[in-house]
């Protein structure tokens, strides 16, 4: 299934990207094994999930088409 | 719409069109205010000139919601909720975060008011970076 991935705030950074499509992913842990393989600096950080705008737990059902997206600890205010 | 999310600072402008419009709440006996504003801060010898907050539009959108229906299900008496919240580059002294609670009383507007904030704090998807009079930059987390 084809999967947008967002990146938010410190993860931006770190990434040096704010979006990636990520296509064929099988799983949610797929997914993560993907974006720490390319962005290995990534473990070092705390962050949630959230699919379609939602947090969810760590390994959540994904379906086609889903946004995922990384979110740090928030900082508002 | 339950936030409103400026390019920039909260401006005097918004918070006065705000406070405009809470006068047709004619059952509102009181409203309350806060307003957050980028702190001079002084770490390791350097002094924040600015933060650039970078926001999770679509979800602070659904969370701003969810505190609203918090505020409203706890607090019988309040008549609105606004919630305003800067995006992008915000200089010290400029303001960052505006929160008004009308209600029929001064109570439960003083209490929604500081419940509401803590509720931004904790739930809005808004990430905040420091910028340094050096020109260097840190990401920063709430306390």
């Amino acid at each position: 299934m084809e999967i947008e991935v967002f990146f938010f705030g410190v993860l931006a950074d770190v990434t040096g990207i704010r979006q990636k499509h990520y296509n064929d992913v099988g799983s949610f842990a797929d997914l993560r094994h993907r974006i720490e393989d390319e962005f290995p600096e990534i473990v070092h950080y705390t962050f949630r999930i959230a699919v379609n705008n939602e947090i969810v737990n760590d390994e959540p059902l994904l379906s086609g088409g889903d946004e995922v997206a990384l979110l740090p600890p928030f900082a508002g205010g | 719409m339950d936030i409103l999310l400026t390019d920039g600072p909260v401006g005097i402008s918004v918070i006065s069109g705000l406070i405009a419009k809470a006068g047709s709440l004619k059952d509102a006996g009181g409203h309350s205010l806060f307003l957050g504003q980028v702190r001079s801060d002084v770490s390791d010898n350097k002094t924040v000139k600015a933060i650039e907050y970078s926001v999770f539009e679509k979800m602070a959108e659904s969370a701003a919601g969810k505190i609203k229906a918090i505020i409203f299900s706890e607090f019988s008496d309040v008549r609105a909720v606004e919630i305003v919240h800067a995006a992008g580059l915000v200089q010290a002294g400029e303001i960052s975060l505006f929160v008004m609670i009308s209600a029929g009383h001064r109570q439960q507007a003083v209490d929604a008011c500081r419940k509401t904030v803590e509720l931004v704090k904790q739930r809005l998807p808004v990430w905040k970076k420091e910028i340094f009079d050096d020109g260097t930059q840190k990401w920063q987390q709430n306390i």
